[in-house]
């Protein structure tokens, strides 16, 4: 019986085989070959994982996941190159590939956040999108709400009415409150604001990468100029793809070194941690509002519990020292008790200072058994030597 | 000549190469099974708090050195990665140079250790598990060995507590926070500290693995999957591929104090190289580092800049300061295999003669 992971890959591959086979049998037979049909790969490789990720162990699953993504991209080329074939060159379809790449973004910018790129364009943007895709789905989980939630806002009109229309917005936000429940408002109106802030630093975020990707299609572009007239040149989609990641690494490294970039990361990060920290403190009324415990509340009673839990340390700390000088003055006295006695009383008072030298203290005692803090802090662990831990075992996530 | 000599057959061999090894790759990951991280015998010899202090079990017949090694890993990611394979394990070789390997597990932090600062982790937690080693073998002074963030509370701990520290390791350890080529520092300057402590607690671990995988976006978002292709039809590699892949997402929140002193003590203000940094009561003085130290950095490291590291040369008080410089990152530092043969044996070579 066939593996049912291979056999849907193997049915299909064999099919495109088979179809291609004909194609360039015909071509070469001197046959008038018809146009060869688009190579649907990067939708045959959809089908293919959705239809056998079920079977892909959960240790796998994310690995497997994010090696698709990157597998659609590259089917997407590999179509590019075939779907041209007999029309063009293999520069003339780079070119236009890269050319399409600048038109999009530029649209985008142009349109900014107005600009809504369909499939084919979404395609384009998804390599440089990377960082702030990765960022949204970061977002997503430390947020009440979808990582991309500014994707939402679609206003129509022009990029001038847009502006026109924040402004407005601004100025409708800052009207200040009255009435009964004016603080709510006031509440609302301050989480609007920021919701807006953070909508404009993803957008500048954006932004600022699709310049990005405008200037190292251009580089690229050059390299591949400058490989002609070098007589170079690359045979296979991989070299292609690992001169474009390396290119755009390049490029990426030059960017975020920036004042610009520092600033855009800035922007980024605070604004939407603004967004949280205002939901945090409108869940807060309400849960005031309840007579339920609110965030703020258990914070401080967490802070002020970890600073008795400092106290209880140093404490234990001074009692240790002191143990340990009073042995030392215990010894001293038995040492003294022992010996004759001497004309005249000695001086006794003073004992050596041992407090900071455990190494020192007394050698008949057991001090691996009861290190300072492990009986109060875990008594459970009172006899730790003895629980032996293989890898991991002692992962408290 | 053109540049892009594609001919549409060869797309479809490449593209029919990438298929098979796609659907015979996920044979492979499907029989994968557990995936094991931290393989050498230890012991947990204490426990406070998350924290576990290990100790490695030695080979029976293995005379180590009386004075132990204790690794303070950093607080990001897991301490594992020093022992996250058989070949690939900087503790086991190690322990291979003579040494009696100690390790800090800090843990996963929740909300409850939220207010931990630098202070709790370096004078409490680390000061504490030297004093446990310390007691077990009664000695004076203990070996510390500090990876990365470990390595410069390592730093700070050595200056504050010269009197328990008998020579002194950093591995890929930041000193000076704010080199040209620093990318971490670069972008968190503008970034507000306290809001985000305020607002989230805890720093969440995804956010940090988002701004590592920024450090080089389309080669670890994209193009690392891309080679793994050429490894998924071996599933030993294919299994050191996910266990790497596990350890780095594998990222436990910051405690928020903690975190919001790192940032802008270390990071935004370098107080550790231009003075004035206090942990609790205490200023940090670099001068007060008079042990023997031997400070390693990595030539390809993209977090931690060589030149973060080597602003160490000087500005310490020890006349006995020693570096190595190995030719790789970050990483592979700890587990390539060129590491392995070189790094453990020079550090165990240093140690001997010191210790």
């Amino acid at each position: 019986m066939s593996d049912p992971a291979n056999a849907w890959m193997e049915n299909w591959l064999d099919s495109q085989q088979n179809y291609w086979k004909a194609w360039a049998e015909m071509a070469q037979g001197g046959m008038k070959a018809p146009e060869p049909a688009r190579m649907p790969w990067s939708d045959g490789i959809n089908q293919w994982w959705q239809s056998v990720s079920h079977m892909a162990p959960p240790s796998g699953r994310d690995v497997f996941d994010k090696l698709m993504d990157v597998s659609r991209g590259y089917f997407s080329m590999a179509e590019k190159f075939v779907n041209a074939a007999g029309k063009e060159s293999g520069l003339d379809t780079m070119n236009g590939w890269l050319e399409n790449v600048q038109k999009t973004w530029g649209d985008w910018m142009q349109g900014g956040n107005m600009f809504r790129p369909d499939a084919k364009h979404k395609d384009m943007m998804a390599f440089w999108d990377l960082p702030l895709d990765t960022w949204q789905r970061m977002a997503a989980n430390i947020m009440p709400m979808p990582g991309d939630f500014t994707q939402a806002f679609h206003p129509e009109g022009t990029t001038q009415t847009m502006d026109q229309m924040r402004g407005q917005v601004n100025r409708f936000l800052s009207i200040p409150a009255v009435g009964y429940s004016r603080e709510q408002q006031e509440q609302y109106q301050i989480l609007a604001q920021r919701m807006m802030d953070y909508s404009a630093a993803v957008n500048a975020f954006q932004t600022g990468f699709g310049k990005l990707a405008m200037e190292t299609t251009q580089e690229f572009q050059q390299s591949a100029r400058e490989m002609a007239e070098k007589g170079q040149g690359m045979n296979t989609l991989r070299e292609i793809y690992d001169k474009w990641v390396e290119m755009s690494e390049a490029a990426y490294a030059r960017f975020v070194m920036t004042e610009e970039y520092q600033t855009l990361y800035g922007r980024l990060v605070n604004n939407l941690l603004a967004v949280k920290q205002q939901m945090a403190r409108m869940v807060d009324q309400n849960l005031e509002a309840l007579h339920m415990p609110t965030h703020a509340e258990i914070s401080t009673l967490q802070c002020r519990q970890q600073e008795i839990r400092r106290e209880n340390l140093r404490l234990k700390k001074d009692m240790k020292a002191m143990q340990q000088q009073m042995e030392a003055l215990r010894q001293q006295l038995l040492k003294l008790e022992q010996q004759p006695a001497p004309a005249k009383a000695p001086v006794a008072a003073k004992a050596p200072a041992v407090a900071k030298a455990p190494a020192a203290a007394k050698p008949a005692a057991k001090p691996a058994a009861k290190p300072a803090a492990k009986p109060a802090a875990k008594p459970a662990a009172a006899k730790p030597a003895a629980s032996r831990a293989k890898s991991g075992a002692a992962k408290s996530k | 000549m053109n540049p892009f000599d594609i001919r549409p057959d060869a797309v479809m061999q490449e593209v029919m190469g990438y298929s098979q090894k796609l659907s015979h790759g996920l044979k492979n990951l499907m029989d994968v099974g557990e995936i094991s991280t931290g393989v050498s015998p230890k012991t947990a010899v204490y426990h406070e708090d998350k924290l576990t202090l290990f100790r490695f079990d030695q080979p029976k017949d293995a005379i180590p050195s009386k004075v132990p090694l204790l690794i303070v890993y950093a607080l990001v990611n897991r301490p594992y990665m020093t022992d996250i394979q058989e070949n690939r394990s900087t503790v086991k070789a190690l322990m291979d140079a003579g040494q009696d390997v100690y390790l800090i597990d800090w843990g996963y932090p929740d909300r409850a250790d939220r207010f931990l600062t630098l202070d709790d982790y370096i004078n409490g937690y680390l000061d504490r598990c030297v004093d446990v080693i310390r007691e077990r073998h009664r000695v004076d002074k203990i070996n510390i060995l500090g990876i990365c963030q470990g390595g410069t509370f390592s730093l700070c701990y050595s200056a504050m507590h010269p009197d328990k520290v008998k020579n002194l390791v950093t591995m890929v350890t930041p000193v000076d926070f704010q080199t040209p080529d620093n990318m971490l520092s670069h972008w968190v300057q503008r970034v507000d500290a306290d809001l985000v402590v305020d607002t989230m607690g805890n720093v969440p671990g995804e956010m940090l693995n988002w701004t590592f995988l920024n450090l080089k976006p389309y080669q670890l978002m994209g193009q690392k999957y891309l080679g793994l292709l050429d490894t998924l039809d071996d599933p030993e590699q294919l299994k050191n591929f996910l266990r790497m892949e596990k350890w780095i997402f594998d990222s436990p929140d910051q405690a928020g104090e903690a975190f919001r002193q790192f940032i802008k003590d270390f990071y935004q203000q370098n107080k550790l190289l231009k003075g004035g940094l206090e942990i609790g009561d205490e200023e940090v003085k670099l001068k007060n580092i008079t042990m023997p130290v031997l400070n390693i950095f990595a030539e390809q490291d993209h977090l931690v800049p060589p030149d973060a590291s080597r602003a160490m040369r000087g500005k310490l008080g020890t006349k006995d300061y020693t570096e190595l410089s190995f030719p790789g990152g970050h990483i592979g530092i700890y587990v390539s295999g060129k590491a392995q043969k070189t790094v453990p044996p020079a550090i165990g070579k240093w140690l001997d003669e010191r210790s």
